[in-house]
């Protein structure tokens, strides 16, 4: 028998029982429109949360103070005998690959300007900084490449603070204090937005060595080194490996690399939207179960027909591949369905709720669609068994 | 017709068709039970949570250094530092409240633990004696952190359960020395196991006095101070009255965050709910499925039973009677069905509990009665379309079918 | 062209044994026209089923254009049905969803050859049975007499060398039934081996070589 013809062949029967055809597919349909619409949102999520990390580039390590993320948040903000210095920083820069060097100290304090105040983060941190996480400065210049031990008492806004302070007037030049020491506003930052719940325009920048001193720390709170794109990481890595501890004396710091940290957070992302699909895969397991229930039904009212076909000297693997194309068919018209549903409703969705990131990778399709036929097979195995197995002269006889 | 006579003739007809009838079942309760199963699930979550945030008190309120105007309460607790610390006096300060009846100040920190050749890096809390019972910590062995004046650095220290597996193994642990960082401490109390609250493990805590901690990390500046309130009632007061003190503190700067343990207690309970609701919602979707599968069944029974219904008709069965024979075979259908899933659903979570005693997974009410619900009202609306389709047959037609 | 020899059928009915075919010895000759006929339970049905290998002997062999059949697996029979067996059946079995002419072509289909083949084969037997104006109805919409007729066009679509008719006249009225019987012998003239299978005595009496059964025994053998 030709594979066209199966095919035909199982069609016709599915053809033939149009109303409970289709509702055998709705059944399907359901199922992985509810799989594709929630793997969709898992996806979404997760392409969202990493373009928001690696819109910072993913040329970057970051060095914290101790060994362990004992808290769960980065060390850096917690305290620790084994502090990191602007030297330690400075000693960084001569790193191989190493491009640029950010120490990192961040606080809250008020900064006060034009008469008003303001509680705002801080963020003391190199004259890099804007390359190395690619900020743009709005206008006038960022920090200069002053002495770190000993900077100038410059300030640069954040958009947001920017407003708040000066709205529209001219900022440079002008004086503010932050945490009530003076400085003066050398420039303001482009709008970055909010990330993860930040929001990176109300903020001041101002040296390092003086955000220590504001809020009386020892140690920076963190150290990122940017290397040259495509310079290899792991040499990266074992540079600043060696300098700290030869600075230091052994290895009281932790070195991560913006890609472990992806990979770290893209495998928990992944195992999140695994596990949602795995939910909606429920209702695909019960759409299943009406496949089976359907197609026992079609074979015990075509036993007259197995046996004909028997006596007309189809085998039992004939009668097996019928009955299995036609379960099959039925699931695999249902995944279409369900993927046209899934994915306008992911679509509608996004529609309806701009912030709601959805995506829906070709892949999954691909994946969502052998799934539905993985499973008109696994629920039509038993029915076709069933048919396959019957004597052709009783199945003739029954009426 | 009676209605128990309708039931039987349901029943009866359920029962002919052995095979699809338990298949129907089947479906409805993997519907029913995982709504069950995940509604419990994320129940047993959320009572997992408010049960460790009892546990800690009620009437906690918590003062944390910083404060941001554009992010919220939960950004507070990533403000970083400030420009004043919050210091072992403001502590005390506070602790003059009347309203107070229990403070401590809290130092975080993490420092090297070495004794002999033994090292790992570990959480040190400098904290004061007041800690023990805010924190509803018991001791397994020797004594908590003495009472006293807390700006008195004493080399002393509690440890946790595995810490002091780790560094003592067998041996006796009170009276000897550990050294934290560059300085040693004797080893005076060993905290009781099974104190494991939000996100840190006790057992692997060492608790040293306040003082001691600000000399070891060369810092004056506290993570937290723990207040707990006389009672609830004046908890609101208390709040403000813990800010002004502050602010007054620090040149009438308000640059403290005060929460309660309820608000943040509130904002994981609505998290969690939200995530029951949802993922109970999800499973709902199986139920829909279900729906349309007894549906379809429905359908092919009553073009099989085409003569039956001619018969019955030709008997004088009204149409009425037709279809609520039908109906009531699909809603027993779905109600055996849900009946079964919450079955299944109790299994689930009593074997769920089983692995994780930790874990109190049980399906709220509300979820339970929607689940067995709304199986029975898929039911009733997916059997209406068959039910009026057998009911619409001609007598003589169908008797001739 | 077939041999049966000792052939016993034995049923077992509750806790008791049938004895369908009680030591049935018979050859046919390639081309013979019989008739088989005999009361209700006198084992002509079954004999045709073994005949046709729908069903299998308890014991004794059979030979078909001499190869042993039974011992033959499932598949194996399956195709001898296919290649070298026709089936007519007193209800026709036409597959309802089927037009006529695709009931005529599933032999076909299940051999596995090409449509353009098939569709040639399909339309030169329904045109020697005045069926094209009908090849594109479904069975309900057919005739008695038509469905029968493209029952027995779908049995020698493979051109099978041995025609098997199970009550072929049954459900049909008396026109159609000669009508029906005169396909057959059209048939058998132009070769094909025929066994009919009657109780109606008038049908029986038209073949060449007439058999009747009694108790799963054959009691007579008439040429002529």
């Amino acid at each position: 028998m030709l594979s066209r013809d199966f095919i035909g062949f199982s069609l016709s029967s599915v053809m033939a029982h149009r109303t409970r055809s289709i509702l055998t597919t709705m059944g399907i349909a359901v199922g992985i429109a509810a799989v594709v619409l929630l793997t969709s949102i898992g996806e979404g999520v997760n392409r969202f949360v990493l373009a928001e990390f690696t819109q910072f580039g993913t040329n970057i390590v970051a060095i914290n103070p101790g060994k362990v993320t004992t808290f769960g948040a980065p060390t850096g903000v917690f305290n620790t005998v084994r502090p990191l210095s602007l030297e330690d920083s400075d000693a960084l820069n001569k790193i191989p690959y190493v491009t640029s060097v950010v120490p990192v100290v961040q606080g809250n304090a008020e900064v006060e300007g034009q008469g008003r105040t303001r509680r705002t983060m801080v963020y003391g941190v190199g004259s890099q900084f804007p390359g190395a996480f690619k900020f743009g400065v709005a206008a006038g210049g960022f920090l200069p490449d002053d002495d770190p031990r000993a900077p100038r008492a410059y300030a640069v806004l954040g958009s947001k603070l920017k407003n708040e302070l000066f709205g529209e007037a001219n900022a440079l030049g002008e004086r503010i204090r932050v945490g009530g020491d003076r400085y003066r506003v050398v420039g303001y930052m482009q709008s970055k937005g909010q990330v993860l719940g930040f929001d990176l325009d109300d903020t001041v920048y101002i040296p390092a060595a003086r955000a220590l001193d504001l809020f009386g720390r020892e140690g920076l709170m963190e150290i990122d080194v940017l290397y040259a794109e495509g310079a290899p990481a792991e040499e990266v890595v074992a540079g600043v490996n060696r300098v700290l501890i030869s600075r230091h004396g052994g290895e009281d710091f932790t070195v991560t690399t913006q890609q472990q940290m992806l990979d770290v957070l893209g495998s928990v992302l992944g195992v999140l939207t695994f596990a949602v699909g795995a939910l909606g895969g429920i209702s695909l397991l019960v759409g299943g179960v009406g496949i089976l229930t359907i197609m026992i039904i079609a074979v015990r009212e075509r036993t007259s027909e197995i046996g004909l076909l028997r006596a007309l000297g189809a085998t039992r693997q004939q009668i097996l591949r019928v009955f299995l194309g036609e379960a099959v068919i039925l699931s695999a018209l249902g995944g279409l369905m369900g993927l046209a549903l899934g994915i306008g409703g992911a679509w509608l969705l996004h529609f309806l709720i701009p912030a709601m990131p959805v995506h829906t990778p070709v892949s999954y399709i691909l994946m969502a669609e052998a799934m539905a036929v993985v499973i008109g097979l696994a629920a039509g195995v038993t029915p076709a068994r069933r048919a396959a197995a019957m004597e052709p002269l009783e199945a003739l006889r029954a009426e | 017709m009676r209605p128990g006579d309708t039931a039987r003739f349901a029943a009866q007809s359920l029962i002919r068709a052995r095979g699809r009838t338990l298949l129907m079942l089947l479906a409805m309760s993997i519907g029913v039970s995982a709504v069950v199963i995940l509604t419990g699930l994320g129940e047993g979550a959320r009572r997992f949570v408010t049960g460790e945030f009892a546990s800690l008190g009620t009437n906690l309120v918590i003062v944390m250094p910083g404060r941001s105007e554009t992010t919220g309460g939960a950004a507070a607790l990533m403000a970083g530092e400030t420009p004043r610390d919050l210091t072992v006096d403001d502590y005390l300060a506070l602790t003059r409240n009347p309203l107070v009846s229990l403070a401590a100040p809290v130092m975080v920190g993490a420092a090297g633990a070495a004794r002999g050749r033994l090292e790992r890096e570990i959480s040190v809390v400098g904290t004061t004696s007041e800690f023990l019972k805010i924190r509803h910590l018991s001791m397994d062995r020797g004594k908590f952190l003495p009472s006293g004046d807390p700006s008195r650095a004493v080399n002393v220290c509690v440890i946790g359960e595995k810490i002091k597996q780790e560094l003592f193994g067998k041996e006796q642990a009170l009276g000897e020395w550990l050294r934290l960082g560059d300085r040693r401490f004797r080893v005076i109390g060993v905290l009781a196991t099974g104190g494991r609250s939000i996100g840190v493990d006790i057992q692997e805590l060492v608790v040293i006095p306040v003082a001691s901690a600000q000399a070891l990390f060369n810092s004056p500046g506290l993570f937290r101070i723990l207040v707990e309130a006389r009672s609830r009632e004046v908890m609101p007061r208390l709040q403000d009255q813990i800010r002004s003190t502050i602010a007054e503190r620090h040149q009438g700067e308000e640059d403290v965050t005060v929460v309660t343990q309820d608000a943040v207690l509130a904002t994981f309970d609505n998290i969690l709910q939200a995530l029951t609701f949802t993922v109970g919602g999800i499973g709902a979707i199986s139920l829909a499925v279900a729906g349309i599968l007894i549906m379809n069944i429905m359908l092919v029974a009553v073009s099989q039973r085409t003569r039956e219904i001619g018969l019955l008709k030709a008997v004088g069965a009204t149409r009425a009677q037709v279809t609520t024979l039908f109906l009531s075979e699909a809603v027993l259908l779905a109600l055996l069905g849900g009946l079964l899933g919450l079955f299944f659903g109790y299994l689930g979570t009593t074997a769920i509990h089983g692995v994780y005693p930790d874990m109190d997974s049980q399906a709220p009410l509300w979820a339970v009665l929607a689940a067995v619900g709304v199986s029975s009202l898929t039911g009733l609306v997916f059997g209406i379309m068959p039910a009026r389709q057998a009911a619409a047959l001609e007598p003589v037609e169908a008797l001739n079918g | 062209m077939i041999t049966l020899e000792g052939i016993n059928r034995i049923f077992q009915v509750g806790d008791q044994q049938v004895h369908a075919l009680d030591d049935i010895n018979l050859t046919i000759q390639p081309g013979e026209y019989l008739s088989l006929m005999g009361p209700s339970g006198s084992g002509k049905s079954t004999l045709l089923n073994i005949l046709g290998l729908l069903d299998k002997p308890t014991s004794g062999r059979y030979l078909l254009e001499g190869r042993e059949i039974t011992s033959l697996s499932d598949d194996e029979q399956a195709t001898v049905r296919g290649e070298k067996i026709g089936f007519v059946f007193q209800f026709f079995h036409l597959v309802p969803r089927m037009s006529a002419f695709e009931n005529v072509e599933l032999p076909l289909v299940l051999a596995g050859m090409a449509p353009s083949v098939r569709r040639e084969r399909v339309n030169v037997i329904l045109e020697q049975l005045g069926l094209m104006d009908r090849a594109h109805h479904r069975p309900d919409q057919l005739s008695g007499g038509q469905r029968q007729r493209i029952a027995i066009a779908r049995a020698t679509i493979m051109k099978p060398s041995l025609l098997l008719a199970d009550e072929p006249t049954g459900n049909l009225d008396s026109r159609s039934g000669t009508d029906v019987v005169e396909v057959l012998e059209k048939l058998n003239a132009g070769g094909i081996t025929l066994v009919v299978v009657t109780h109606d005595g008038q049908v029986g009496k038209r073949a060449g070589r007439r058999l009747r059964m009694v108790d799963g025994a054959i009691v007579k053998d008439e040429r002529g």
